[in-house]
């Protein structure tokens, strides 16, 4: 079966080359656009395959025992292969629309294309990676091709800014997991994941590495004091590659805590307590967030925070279940934790491509100069809206299946611990339960607002590529299918969260729910709710009138009613902490003037820690910038004091 | 007698100190060439092989003749002052040296105590590296620089025969080659800067930075 993967590997790396090598930049992108995504279904089914009959062996390449022991092939590595593969399909095919608009600047869409597919191969290794060093090889690959591919558009400023913030954080956190994988392989001597092991009774270092290892996930994955790279970073990319960011490359994190979780055994109590209360704070304030932005990409990148948060729970949950070894909390917390990390990189993909599509029709990404667009593209808004429902957890989409499970999480674990629990789980449900609410408020203000009324901004047409349609459509599908009959995916979820259970009495899905009854209602439902539309439409005729005219005539289109509006009383009730600022000026006068509104939505971590950490190393170092004007002796000089310091430390160290 | 020569090699670096004048700089490089072949050549009255004849023939060639020659040529060509141009007063220098030294030769004898260095070589070849890193701290000049690192060169080689375990061949043989190559390239470093500059001294290589 690897002959599978070693073709797609390989039609990734000729697609990569072809798209230098062939002159015409169009059929350059055509062939770009037909390679990578027959690539990338090469390796889906080598995923899909291996998932279904998990091998005997975990090795790819038996064979060859370097490589063998480079990757492994467990169930953990081939769900997240399968994300990543299904994530990427549709990214791919919506490049072609995409970079349509840049065919001038050929040079730089070459090295994004090349930089795009290295990002889309080093992702899949990396999952894969048996091997610490291997694993960081391609962390970093990942990290400086996706770096590479931010700079589609570099001269602009923004995106200058923008990228060095992603570029500087994540280097950061690379620089975190070579502490946390050093500390693991001093403690076991070997580089091999499988061989890992961190135990609480090495003392110091495990509270050690376990920080760093978590610090430098959660900064990939976007957890919320590490989040602030997040808005920066997608709001300026290529929207396919913020596309890839969102769906994959923060779930990269996501995946190391797992192999984090499956190092550390016995699992301490607090792991979890911690891991649940940093992901109740990112869920309800990331959503928080994402309702006071204007700019539609920084919007849904917050909702990748919330996101986060949604899967981080449900991995405190399974935390819970292995410290206590219970197995139906295993199941629930991690498959939910599994199961939404797949949901979410399909629904995250479908919201993000579709801003693309906004983006490339309207080219802003302001939510207040939007409106209109049902009226030219409604088969488009329908997917848009699909999307809107899936991520706000509504039934019958996959984002609810997988919430499902982390609310029956909480009441599993309620029922099965006593004490304090139930209070406890009480609070993470009306948590998770508010996160859902102000989700939905912030998707009928971007539905309402981009979709409804009228144009804004006159834009000449509205257009959709078949291609779009086709990897829109696909995402959309997901959805509902897994929103309707998850019991496709919950077998294999079961099988990957079988590596966190011990013991005989394994879990699995069927166990917990019945799920044909639910695949039943759903089924049920979406048929009533679609006669219940034909019936209506076909029996009413449409009243054309100005959107939220409430009876006044001389309307325009600046009169309508605004995303900001719309948000300001949920907003206001947390203004201070979320470091939201606005100037209104209301004329006081009997004739009109001119009058003003501006709203400003800053970051409580960007404004209150990373900006004034920042600035102090900057002035401390600028405090010694003397030494570097100095001539070749000082340089010397420092070499021999630095020797001296090591050296002394090293003899202290020693001898006393 | 290993130990003796490893004294006189001391000596000299303290007269390398005090001194001001280039040319007395380069008859030091000269006389601590022979002193370093004569102490690599006591392996080979014990042993009489071949192979440990090599490198103190070729040491001998390359820092008693060759390298003193070459920075001799420099000195004539470019025509700089025969004089060095301290930066710190030669009596502090030579206060700063000695009590390095004694804290270096204090600390091979505590050291001896339980390794197999031989201290008195031991702690000659580190004060060599030390005073040749404090020679090119000290110095202005470009040239001096360059005979700072010849010094510092010396101790290295010293090192190497301190130690009980023999240096592979190979290795000596390489830091000789690199070192020559060092001053070699500083030679025409130097050539190129006193075609631009007035007097090579460090102070100009400032002016290279972008």
């Amino acid at each position: 079966m690897e002959i599978l993967f070693l073709i797609g590997c390989s039609l990734i790396l000729i697609g990569a080359v072809l798209a230098v090598l062939v002159k015409p930049i169009q059929l350059a992108l055509r062939i770009y656009v037909g390679v990578l995504s027959a690539g990338l279904l090469f390796n889906l089914a080598f995923a899909l395959v291996n998932l279904v009959h998990l091998p005997a062996t975990p090795l790819l390449f038996p064979g060859f025992p370097v490589l063998s022991s480079f990757f492994r092939l467990d169930g953990l590595a081939l769900f997240f292969l399968l994300i990543i593969t299904s994530a990427a399909i549709p990214a791919i095919l919506s490049t072609l629309s995409y970079l349509n608009h840049y065919l001038h600047k050929a040079a730089a869409v070459r090295a994004f294309l090349v930089s795009f597919s290295l990002v889309l191969l080093s992702t899949q290794l990396l999952v894969l990676a048996n091997h610490a060093i291997v694993f960081l090889i391609f962390w970093e690959l990942m990290t400086l091709m996706a770096y590479l591919g931010l700079l589609l558009e570099k001269e602009k400023p923004e995106i200058q800014k923008g990228s060095f913030i992603y570029f500087a954080t994540t280097h950061f956190a690379t620089f975190c997991l070579y502490i946390f994988f050093f500390l693991l392989h001093s403690q076991s001597g070997s580089w091999l994941f499988s061989d890992f092991q961190l135990t609480q009774s090495s003392g110091m270092v495990f509270y050690v590495a376990f920080f760093f290892g978590f610090v430098g996930f959660a900064i990939k994955a976007g957890f919320m004091p590490f989040h602030f790279w997040l808005p920066h970073a997608h709001s300026i990319a290529p929207t396919v590659l913020s596309a890839f960011l969102s769906a994959v490359i923060i779930k990269t994190g996501i995946y190391g805590i797992f192999r984090m979780l499956e190092f550390c055994s016995p699992l301490p109590l607090w792991i979890g307590a911690g891991i649940l209360a940093i992901s109740l704070f990112s869920a309800i304030f990331g959503v928080w967030y994402a309702l006071a932005q204007h700019d539609i990409k920084k919007l849904l990148a917050y909702h990748s925070i919330e996101n986060i948060g949604i899967i981080g729970i449900g991995i405190g949950l399974g935390c819970l279940g292995i410290t206590y070894s219970i197995q139906p909390l295993i199941w629930l917390g991690l498959g939910g934790a599994l199961f939404h990390t797949f949901n979410h990189a399909i629904f995250k993909s479908l919201l993000f491509l579709g801003s693309g599509v906004i983006y490339s029709n309207l080219h802003t990404r302001n939510i207040e100069l939007m409106g209109g667009i049902v009226k030219s593209a409604p088969w488009f808004v329908g997917l848009f809206l699909i999307g809107s429902v899936a991520i706000s957890g509504l039934p019958p989409l996959n984002g609810f299946m997988s919430e499902f499970l982390i609310y029956r999480g909480f009441f599993e674990s309620a029922s099965i611990f006593g004490g304090y629990f139930p209070f406890f789980m009480l609070l993470m449900t009306v948590g998770l339960a508010f996160v859902g609410g102000l989700a939905l408020a912030c998707f009928t203000k971007i539905n309402s607002i981009m979709f409804l009324g009228n144009e804004r901004s006159p834009h000449l047409k509205f257009t959709v590529t078949g291609l779009d349609y086709l990897s829109l459509g696909l995402l959309a599908f997901v959805c509902l299918l897994f929103g309707i009959y998850p019991q496709i995916i919950l077998g294999p979820i079961s099988s990957v969260v079988a590596i966190f259970q011990s013991g005989e009495s394994a879990q699995t899905f069927s166990t917990f729910a019945q799920w044909n009854f639910i695949t039943g209602i759903f089924a049920a439902i979406i048929l009533l709710i679609s006669t219940l539309i034909i019936w209506k439409v076909s029996r009413t005729n449409q009243r054309k009138s100005a959107a939220w005219g409430c009876g006044y005539a001389g309307q325009t289109s600046r009169m309508q009613y605004t995303a900001s509006s719309y948000a300001d009383d949920i907003n206001g009730i947390a203004v201070s902490v979320l470091h939201l600022k606005s100037k209104v000026k209301i004329p006081e006068t009997i004739f009109p003037e001119t009058s003003r509104f501006h709203s400003h939505a800053g970051d409580f971590s960007e404004d209150g820690l990373v900006k004034p950490a920042y600035s102090w190393i900057i002035g401390k170092i600028t405090s010694v910038d003397f030494l570097s004007r100095t001539d070749i002796r000082f340089y010397i000089l420092f070499m021999l004091l630095t020797v001296l310091f090591y050296g002394g430390t090293a003899i202290l160290w020693t001898y006393l | 007698m290993e130990n003796v020569l490893s004294i006189l090699f001391c000596l000299t670096l303290l007269y390398l100190v005090v001194t001001s004048r280039i040319k007395t700089y380069v008859t030091i490089l000269r006389i601590q060439g022979v002193l370093l072949s004569l102490i690599m050549i006591f392996p080979f009255i014990e042993h009489l092989s071949v192979h440990l004849l090599i490198i103190p023939i070729v040491s001998l060639i390359v820092k008693a003749i060759i390298i003193p020659r070459f920075v001799n040529k420099i000195v004539i060509d470019l025509d700089v002052k025969r004089i060095v141009e301290p930066s710190i007063q030669p009596f502090n220098f030579l206060l700063l040296s000695v009590f390095s030294m004694s804290v270096l030769f204090v600390s091979a004898h505590v050291l001896s105590g339980f390794t197999t260095i031989e201290p008195i070589p031991f702690a000659s070849a580190f004060s060599a590296m030390i005073i040749g890193i404090f020679i090119i701290i000290f110095r202005k000049k470009l040239i001096i620089h360059v005979v700072g690192f010849l010094i510092l060169e010396n101790g290295i080689l010293l090192f190497g025969t301190s130690l009980s375990a023999e240096m592979p061949t190979i290795v000596e043989l390489g830091a000789l080659l690199d070192i020559f190559v060092v001053v070699f390239l500083m030679g025409i470093v130097i050539n190129r800067i006193s075609s631009t500059f007035a007097q090579p001294d460090v102070t100009a290589l400032g002016r290279l930075k972008d």
